[in-house]
């Protein structure tokens, strides 16, 4: 049939074609789905199965509708979910058509046949899309009358995620999603016929043979929660939420995860002043609807029992002993203004403040302590890591590299950084640009990890240390790499591991001006890149005007009300060096928010610091390392419990209001306010909004950012020749494993990875490891042994994550790219 | 890429063949079905470890091994006997008498007046004689209603008498000869044959390409030829 354009009243676009739904003239992009179409125009079909991040399946026939094509109507109604758009269409849906209105009732009243009607006792009962179609779609009875089929319930697929086969509808969203989104086929469609159900290789395990050795695999994945929040029905459930709440008890608020920097947004759902659950919020620009398991299982710390309630400080006998705001803040102030007018104080923020937190404390240490010694790095950390901070991070904003920019990329590559393990979104995120639209992903790293082999990347592999040389190497080894990088759209990721590799930042200067591509940095926590921007570092200003810079400093003073000449010029210490310095003396005091010990480059170190400094104030929700040497300590608020904004890997603001109002828990800027007012300084930071108002109007950007001439001439450091009988060993922490912010959570727990060494087969030989066997790395401050999984690793060269369950750094003293020993022979 | 781990029930030999299977085709996970044929060839069922195997070798995870082996009825998931004897009791057979042919086998081969279930074992699994039973779907034999296989293996027109004959010979460790085709041998020979591997011997060759039509097969053919009997030409895509 040929339409005479003459005749066409409304312009077709091109790429576009022109439909009729329930009697109206429609213009649909090429290619898009029945079920959309109606949707934009107010007409809401009936789904199970479909999602619009998933690809297509038609698996639940609820959404038929009659459709017409060329004149002549299809034999029987179709699926609108799968049905793209063609010119000339004629679509019915419920609206306009009793046949298609009859089909889905149809199918609704099949899907009911042996869903049990559990609905008042069910988690989704009230927030239920069958419930709520059934509603709306659906006969008023049933003709059913025979014994519904059921199952013995619930069955745990993973510790976390628990499944009531009976509830089901075979949508397969959870399916569909463990594979194409997060790449983890961990649950599939067992049987078949009546007995059709979703499963694991554990669950579909019915016979426990003589044989049998292996009780397969159960679902293991960052991201199971995900299924739970999609299911259309309530099959799916959290072992953590269920039976907890009802849907209707509960009020949501909008919030942020403080977990990694991916930025997520969320949903919090609380009763009763007590967080229930947390969701993943719709954000098509950040996390879309997704979150990992960490982020949305990983709440409870903030209502664990030994939460820090009240002010604390040490008495004469040495225990830490309640005391008021008044006495605690005296306290304080009194030592800090003595060590201050002596040696100095330093101050270690952590990585997981707000911006507005992070600019207290860098306000309280340029103004009040009069000091540059701040810093937020507790990991970790170089002043190469610092200088490429300040030259290529400090002030970028999504226009610079976004999760769009990812997603457009012709090329990602991954340096130091395992996106998974680190920032799950951005994993999420490059698995999707490369299976849907054939981003090339390359990872320099050591072995064939899960990230690259769901971003279907490509390794080169390289000793770990040896990444510096790696980068330099790519325009003579890796032609292919250098070309694609060269093109307009592609992406360097960095993440914070490079810090321990010397000359990796400087490599990757080198090739960004060589190649032109864009370079971003992604921190693992989420304070860390506000707490930049907010200048919590020994060298640079809010907004990221170096220290040393006479004029930016004067501009400082003014708008910080201070006298001019005030601002301290030097250079401060970073965290090493404040340790350093605290434990010889040469620092009197230091003020810690959020640090754990065992992360630091230094732990042993750090802790010996902290015994032997004079003062040590600690602001803290939890007792840890840090409280148990400190002389005062003040509580403060988490997340839950406060208004603030973080920054994400992009740059992008990130804000969140309170989620439970009236706890009385105050916000590190409020208690650094306070403190302050007793020092006789003011800093402007009472509340969340005062502190981003006035770091906004603060900020002094740099004048010199994006160039570093320093960065070019730091040649990339030849790894060092390992002694003989030793290996070198790579590692980096899992998303799930002991952090402080996942206590009291054992579903999530049970879903972390094995701690496992990882080695080649030859390297194990050579060392005396046998398969099957646990092995031992040790260096002479300690030894840790862990089960041999053979990898895909250099010669020579171990992995071993590092923090599940024992802190490497603790135990052995050392990180990413030292030489420990390997032996065998372990039970 | 991870490494197979030692498997005490896949020797060098199995390895090799699952190798040759991957080889036969361009995308490694199309060459699930025969691999799946292949360690049920080893253990007479599809184990724990025979899906991890599978999933190794196939780069699959071992719950979409397990979402095709609990599909196909022809992957069993307990061990099984010396013997597959399958009971067509699909409509036609069924009312020509396979219902009561599968009845009766369950009373004959059940113990202590427990009829033998479907896919249950009469003997210890894996030992000579031991007979798992399973009623099935049409077996492709209408037209020798009622038929029931053995290691899928035809045995056609049967009784109630008949079929237990069978089984009680099986039973003894005898081996009848099938209405038609190769000899019988056992289930884990066949499955090594579903998974490709034939036995290099004459005595199979002339067996499996002796003729599969019976009498009855070919029946309504003859007779349409005798009349001059045609079917209407297929009209073409007027309707279009
Ligand atoms: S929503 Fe269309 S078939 Fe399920
Ligand atoms: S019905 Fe039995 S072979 Fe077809």
């Amino acid at each position: 049939m040929t339409i005479a354009p003459e005749n066409t009243e409304t312009e077709v676009p091109e790429g576009h074609v022109k439909l009729v739904v329930d009697g109206e003239e429609v213009i649909a992009p090429e290619g898009e789905l029945l079920i959309r179409t109606a949707e934009r125009l107010g007409t809401v079909i009936p789904r199970f199965c479909d999602h619009p991040l998933l690809d297509p399946a038609g698996a639940c026939r609820q959404c038929l509708v009659e459709v017409e094509m060329n004149g002549r109507p299809m034999p029987k109604p179709q699926a609108s979910c799968t049905m793209t758009v063609a010119d000339g269409m004629v679509v019915k849906t419920q609206k306009s058509s009793r046949v298609a209105e009859k089909a889905q009732e149809g199918v609704m009243e099949l899907l009911l046949i042996n869903h049990p009607l559990d609905c008042p006792i069910c988690d989704k009962g009230g927030e239920c899309p069958l419930q709520n179609q059934a509603m709306a779609h659906g006969r008023s009875t049933s003709r059913f009358v025979d014994t519904k089929r059921t199952f013995p319930k619930p069955i745990s697929i993973s510790t976390q995620v628990l499944l009531d086969r009976e509830r089901c509808v075979l949508c397969q969203r959870c399916t569909r999603f463990s594979d194409q989104i997060a790449g983890d086929p961990f649950i599939d469609l067992l049987e078949r016929g009546v007995h059709q159900q979703i499963g694991t290789a554990e669950t579909a395990d019915i016979h426990n043979s003589a044989s049998h050795t292996s009780s397969g695999t159960p679902f293991q994945s960052y991201f199971s929660g995900n299924t739970i929040q999609i299911c259309p029905v309530g099959a799916l459930t959290s072992a953590a939420y269920r039976f907890r709440s009802r849907p209707f008890d509960l009020v949501s608020s909008p919030s942020v995860c403080e977990h990694c920097s991916s930025g997520c947004a969320l949903r919090t759902d609380f009763r009763r002043g007590k967080v229930m659950r947390r969701l993943a919020g719709d954000d098509p620009d950040v996390n879309e609807e997704w979150s990992c398991d960490k982020g949305r299982f990983a709440f409870r710390y903030a209502a664990a029992k030994d939460r820090i309630r009240k002010p604390m400080v040490r008495d004469e006998s040495g225990e830490l002993v309640e005391a008021s705001w008044t006495e605690a803040l005296r306290r304080a102030a009194d030592a800090l203004v003595a060590a201050r007018e002596s040696n100095g104080a330093g101050v270690l923020t952590g990585g997981r403040l707000t911006v507005e937190d992070a600019y207290a404390y860098t306000k309280f240490a340029r103004i009040t302590l009069r000091s540059n010694d701040i810093d937020f790095r507790a990991r970790p950390h170089s002043a190469e890591e610092l200088d490429f901070l300040a030259s290529s991070v400090v002030g970028t904003t999504p226009e610079h590299v976004s999760y769009a920019s990812l997603e457009k990329a012709s090329a990602v590559l991954c340096v130091a950084f395992e996106p998974e393990d680190e920032s799950p979104i951005v994993f999420l995120r490059l698995r999707k640009a490369a299976r849907d639209k054939g981003t090339k992903v390359f990872h320099i790293g050591q072995w064939t990890t899960s990230s690259v082999r769901k971003t279907f990347g490509e390794l080169l592999a390289c000793e770990p240390g040896g990444e510096a040389a790696a980068v330099d190497g790519i325009a003579e080894h890796a032609k292919d790499l250098d070309a694609a990088l060269s093109s307009d759209d592609a992406v360097v990721l960095v993440g914070d591991r490079a810090a321990e590799v010397p000359g990796l930042f400087g490599a990757v200067t080198r090739l960004a001006e060589r190649t032109g591509t864009r370079v971003a940095w992604v921190p693992r926590r989420a304070g860390e890149r506000g707490a930049l921007e907010a200048g919590a570092v020994p060298t640079l200003l809010p907004g990221g005007a170096p220290v040393s810079d006479a004029s930016a400093r004067a501009t400082l003073e003014t708008s910080w009300g201070l006298d001019s000449g005030t601002m301290p010029a030097e250079p401060g210490r970073d965290t090493a060096a404040m340790l350093a310095a605290a434990a010889s003396g040469e620092l009197d005091a230091l003020v810690v928010g959020g640090v754990d010990p065992d992360d630091l480059p230094d732990p042993a170190a750090a802790r010996e610091a902290l015994a032997n400094v004079g003062f040590v104030l600690s602001l803290e929700m939890r007792p840890s390392a840090v409280t148990e040497h400190a002389d005062v300590v003040l509580p403060i608020a988490p997340v839950d419990e406060k208004t603030g904004t973080f920054l994400d890997w992009e740059g992008r603001v990130r804000p969140f209001s309170i989620t439970l109002e009236g706890t009385g828990a105050l916000p590190d800027c409020r208690v650094l306010d306070t403190l302050a007012v007793e020092m006789d300084a003011d800093l402007f930071t009472q509340t969340a909004q005062a502190a981003w108002s006035d770091f906004s109007r603060s900020r002094v950007v740099s004048a010199h950012q994006g160039s570093n001439p320093d960065q070019h001439s730091r040649p990339a450091a030849s790894t060092p020749d390992t002694p003989d009988g030793t290996v070198r060993l790579a590692t980096w922490r899992q998303l799930i494993d002991n952090g402080s912010l996942q206590v009291e959570e054992p579903h999530l727990a049970g879903t972390a990875r094995d701690a496992v060494l990882r080695m080649s087969a030859a390297t194990a030989e050579r060392h005396g490891v046998t398969r099957g066997e646990r092995a031992t790395i040790s260096t002479e401050r300690g030894a840790l042994t862990l089960p041999v999984e053979f990898t895909d690793l250099p010669d020579d060269v171990v992995w071993a994550p590092a923090r599940s369950p024992e802190s490497i750094r603790s135990v052995l003293g050392a990180g990413h790219g030292a030489s420990v020993a390997l032996s065998g022979g372990a039970r | 890429m991870t490494q197979v781990p030692e498997s005490t029930v896949f020797d060098a030999d199995i390895h090799a063949k699952a190798t040759e299977i991957i080889g036969r085709y361009p995308e490694a996970r199309s060459a699930l079905l025969p691999m799946l044929h292949l360690v049920q060839s080893v253990q007479g069922y599809v184990s724990q470890e025979g899906i991890s195997f599978c999933a190794e070798k196939l780069d699959l995870t071992d719950a979409e091994v397990s979402a095709v082996a609990t599909f196909y009825t022809m992957y069993k998931r307990k061990p099984c006997g010396e013997h597959l004897v399958s009971v067509c009791t699909n409509t036609l057979c069924a009312a020509m008498g396979g219902d009561a042919i599968y009845k009766k086998l369950q009373d004959h081969l059940g113990e202590n007046g427990t009829p033998l279930g479907h896919e249950e074992t009469a003997g210890t699994p894996g030992e000579t004689g031991s007979i798992t039973l399973e009623h099935a779907e049409c077996l492709a034999a209408c037209d020798l209603a009622p038929v029931l296989q053995v290691n899928y293996e035809y045995f056609d027109n049967q009784t109630e008498q008949s079929a237990v004959e069978l089984v009680d010979a099986l039973r003894k460790g005898e081996r009848p000869q099938p209405t038609r085709g190769a000899s019988l041998t056992d289930l884990k020979s066949v499955e090594l044959q579903l998974a490709g591997f034939f036995p290099e011997d004459e005595q199979f060759a002339t067996d499996v390409d002796g003729p599969s039509a019976a009498e009855e097969t070919l029946r309504g053919a003859k007779l349409a030829q005798e009349r001059g009997w045609v079917a209407p030409a297929m009209r073409d895509e007027e309707t279009r």
